[in-house]
Order: C-alpha cells, then structure tokens, then sequence
C-alpha cells in the first residue's frame, strides 16, 4: 500500500558523530505521505539523533535527506519548517501562562490595524477553534490556559499547531510518553485522523512496542546507530520486536 | 458563555472578577480610602487627591518597566539610580548651550543606553541580571553623586515646558496614565507583549517557535531604564529641584512593589500592567492616608511591609482559588 503513496521525506546513509561516539552509523529510512512510521529502540540508540536530523536541529556529517524527491539542506530548524517538517516535542512545546489560540499561534499571530500590528484576538481565536475542530480535538473553551489542560490534551494542542501550520511531515517526539490509557486514546486517535487525511507523513518515536503497532504503518528499529529492523506493522509483532532486542541485551552481557 | 453560567451570569462573573488579583487589591483600596476618610476628613480633599496623585505617578510609571522585566524573568534594580542620574544628564547637557527639549531627549538616550548596556551584559555575558543591575545600581550612584559633585540643583527651562514636564500638579499623573495606557496595549495587544509573557512561561518552548528571546529581554531592559530616567525628569520638575539622592532603591522598590501586588509573577510568565497601576495607588494611599494621620514614622515602615505581605499571601490564595495560577 505504502508504494503507491508518494514519498514524502526520505534520509540517505546518515552518519552523525559527537567527538569519538557515533550516534548514528548510515541509517536510511523513509516516509510517505499519509504513513505513520515508528522509530523504536533504547535510550542512546540514535533515535533523537535521528530526529534532530530531520528537524534540521543537527546536520549530518555525511548522508542526504530529501523531501518530496529532492535533496535538501536543513541547516537550521527554520529551514526544515520551511519544508513542512514539525516537530512536536513532549511537554516543551507550550506555553502554560497563555491561552490556548495564543499557543495555537505563537510566532504566527494574525494583526490587525495596519501599521499598529495590534494582535487579532478575535480571528485567532476563531481560526484555533476551527483548526482544533478540523481534527477532532474538542476542548473546553479556547480561552483556557494551556496549564489547565491534561497531558493528552496539551499534546493534541501541539499537534494540532504544527498541522494548522502546514506541516506536512509531522514529528513526535515519544508522544505518549507518561500518559494514561484514555489520555493516550485521544493522542492515539488524533493521529489515526491525520492518517486519514493522506497528505501528512508521520514519524513517531516510542517506547512503548504494543502501542507503536498499533498506531504505525511501519517500524523501524534503531540499535547503536544503525536500523537492525524495518517491517511493516502487520507482519510484525511486540513479540518478534523483543525477541530481537533480548538478543542484543544477552549480546551485550555475555560481551 | 455556557449554558451552567446562564442563570447567575452576573453572580459568576463577579465572583471570577474577584478571583483577580487587581480585584483583590481595588477591595482592600476602597475599605482603606473609606478607612482613611473616616479617620481624617481631609483625606478626599481636592488637595489631598492632588498629593495622592503624585504619589501614584512616579512608582507607577517605574512599575510598567519593572513588570515587562519581571514576567520575562528579569529584574532592573538600577531603575531608581537611573531615576537619580537622568536630571543630572539633562542639566549638563542643558549647561554645553543645547536646549531644553533636546537635553530631555539627550538624556533619555542616555538612559536607554543604560538600559541596553545592563541588556548586553545580561544576555551577551549571562550574568542574571539581579547581579548585573544590583552592580549598575552602585556604579550609578557613584556616577550621578559624581556628576553632581554631591550637590542638588535646580531646574531651569521655561514655564510651559516645566508645567508639562511634571509640574503643573497633574500633569505627572497625566503622564503616568498616558503611559500606563500605551504599556497596557503593549503587553496586551502587540507580538511583543506576548512573546515577553510566552518568553517568561516557557523559554524552551518560546525559542522552538522562533521568537527572539534576546531581543525582546534587551528591548524590555531599554524600556525599563528610558521610563525610569523619564519618571526623574518629571519628579525634578515637579519638585523644581534635583537631588543626586533622589529615587533610589525605595523608588525601585516601590515601583516593584505596585506590580507584584498587582498580580505580577515574580518567576516570570504572567502580569498585568493594570495590576501594577493598582498596586502602586494602594501603596499610594497607605503612604498618603498614615502619613496625614500623622502615624510616627517607625511605624509606618511596619504598616507598609505589612499591607506588602498581606496583598501577596492574598494574591497566592486566590490564584489557587482561580485554578491556575503557579504549578
């Protein structure tokens, strides 16, 4: 199925380095648009290395990243949101102090008045209520600070910012990280949405393999610096997943 | 908005209205104003209000610089040196042959490149800027008693220009609402009031959304430092004379003071410049209301830090009240 979607970021042989340690050791991966992609592996295997890569947080010592078929530089993390990449981070990404449209167009604000650049509280509470409607992110009221949502519901609003702001390459940063059950429903079925609308590409880091199979398309997974498995989800398991990384961990002792 | 609020509407919005910190603060002022007058029937007086008046203005007018600082998480504790050092500036500058006016505008450039100068360091050197504005504080004072040689002076400029500048009796306070008024759109209504609260919330998170941060902190500190060397300008007019001593760190103080009892965050992240402008009149009208009950001075300093402590624990507890407030 995912052959006939378009590719939407793909990154070439990316090989990254910090002093004497190679975090990442020529990892290739790709996405297209309206797949999920789950990044899974150990803490230190690379995997926000990775990340950092397609924010254009980091640049690579050597490797391309291409998006929509061609090569790009993402020196900065501006460039690469010029190209549609954003990137959720857990629990950094909003302001608790401000209400909910003020998060949901930091750095956007619409103004009014001309010459005054006077902010438009009314059209941006307005375009905040209807982003958050677009995809089924229902909250109390738009004018709420975002520091009296729950967990799940502030991350939705995140989500929900960095659509509202064309990305088209979604990434999320262990998006059900310290969350309950139903708070994960409500991250869990956002991105379900976002799927069906075709024309995101998401890339999810995660811990949790039970959950990952569930939301995600495909799996990669990353152990020191290098992708050691990629399946799609359907034809993989939780089981198969620990099974390889057990290995690595009885490796690693008897080493 | 909802349903639930329909029937008391109004009941539920003046219980959210009290739920303010500036709300608090307008209550506890009305029963101290109705104490005051009962006390003393001069107290609502045209004279009296005149002197109120300028007891609101200057700490009132620090306070708006001192509350953008305080909710991006920095501090100013030169602004009452600055305060001091600013009539001095344009009493020199006046003296080389340069008018009046441009010497007012000479010297609050001065000012402001103090203000960019304590940004600089902050910023550029990260020195917290309690460290680098406690060392300005000194270094300023030394300048101003420098400048002056220790000596007071007087005011000169013409009549029409002294009368606006502070001392007709309420053209100070004219000038601290004009100002109140355009700081209250700034933090409110402009990128730049919102980036300062979003900056003071969340700095991690304000950077990830490509504000910047270094601008808008330095920006806040200019703004600090030109309303702190306006504020002296006016005070010297007023009073028609300059004192190398004037301002000071009581002024700063008080000017922090207004805004923190006004609801602003001391760690940064909220604030209202509404807020600051009733702090500094309730200040105001304790300072005004003991001192024409001609309370001993010994206890006066008690009644303030008391009315300080009580506005703040206040404040705590009803933004636990609100829901929100500080995690």
């Amino acid at each position: 199925m995912s052959d006939a979607r378009t590719e939407a970021i793909r990154a070439e042989r990316i090989v990254k380095s910090f002093g004497n340690v190679v975090a990442l050791n020529g990892v290739s991966m790709q996405v297209a648009h309206g797949e999920t992609l789950g990044v899974l592996g150990d803490n230190g295997a690379g995997k926000s290395t990775l990340l950092k890569i397609l924010t254009g947080y980091h640049q690579p010592d050597s490797g391309q990243v291409y998006v929509d078929g061609k090569p790009v530089r993402l020196g900065s993390v501006d460039e690469a949101r010029a190209f549609g990449i954003e990137c959720v981070y857990q629990d950094l990404a909003l302001v608790n102090g401000l209400s909910i449209y003020h998060n949901m167009f930091l750095k956007r604000e619409l103004l009014w008045g001309g010459p005054l650049k006077l902010l438009d509280h009314k059209s941006m509470r307005r375009r905040a209520a209807e982003a958050l409607a677009d995809i089924g992110v229902s909250v109390p009221s738009i004018d709420l600070e975002v520091g009296q949502l729950s967990g799940g519901q502030r991350q939705a609003i995140a989500v929900a910012r960095a659509v509202s702001s064309n990305a088209r390459i979604l990434l999320l940063d262990e998006p059900l990280a310290a969350m309950g059950a139903r708070e994960a429903r409500l991250i869990i079925d956002l991105i379900d949405r976002l799927k069906a609308r075709g024309d995101i590409a998401v890339v999810m880091i995660a811990h949790n393999y039970a959950q990952t199979l569930e939301i995600c398309d495909r799996v990669i997974l990353v152990q020191h610096g290098e992708i050691t498995f990629e399946s799609r989800t359907a034809e993989t398991s939780a089981e198969e997943l620990l099974d390889i990384v057990r290995r690595e961990y009885r490796a690693a002792r008897a080493g | 908005m909802t349903d639930a609020a329909a029937p008391n509407g109004l009941a539920r919005r003046a219980y959210a209205f009290l739920l303010k910190p500036e709300a608090s603060v307008i209550v506890v002022s009305v029963a101290l104003v109705v104490y005051f007058e009962m006390v003393n029937r001069n107290f609502l007086t045209g004279a009296n209000v005149r002197t109120l008046s300028q007891f609101v203005a200057a700490p009132v007018i620090i306070a708006c610089g001192e509350i953008m600082l305080l909710i991006c998480r920095e501090i100013d504790l030169s602004a009452g040196q600055v305060f001091a050092l600013a009539p001095f500036l344009m009493e020199n500058v006046n003296d080389w042959g340069v008018p009046e006016p441009l010497a007012i505008v000479a010297a609050l450039a001065v000012c402001a490149s103090i203000g960019l100068l304590i940004g600089l360091i902050t910023i550029g050197l990260r020195v917290p800027s309690f460290i680098t504005t406690l060392g300005m504080n000194f270094l300023i004072t030394g300048l101003t008693l420098t400048i002056s040689r220790g000596y007071p002076a007087n005011t000169s400029g013409g009549p029409v220009l002294t009368g606006i500048m502070g001392e007709w009796a309420y053209s100070e306070i004219i000038w601290a609402v004009v100002i109140v008024a355009g700081m209250h759109i700034v933090l409110r209504h402009t990128r730049w009031g919102l980036h300062t609260v979003a900056i003071g919330g969340n700095l991690i998170a304000s950077a990830e959304a490509g504000i910047a941060i270094n601008r808008i902190k330095i920006g806040n500190f200019v703004l600090t430092s030109t309303l702190a060397g306006l504020c002296g300008l006016l005070e010297a007019f007023r009073v028609g004379s300059i004192d190398p001593l004037a301002g000071g760190n009581n002024m700063m103080f008080l000017g922090v003071a207004s805004g923190v009892i006004g609801g602003t965050a001391i760690a940064g992240g909220a604030g209202t410049i509404i807020g600051g402008l009733v702090g500094g009149i309730m200040l105001a009208i304790l300072q005004d209301g003991f001192t024409l009950q001609g309370i001993n001075a010994f206890a006066f300093d008690i009644a303030i830090g008391l009315a300080i402590l009580l506005a703040m624990i206040a404040n705590t507890h009803l933004a636990r009240l609100r829901g929100g407030g500080p995690r």
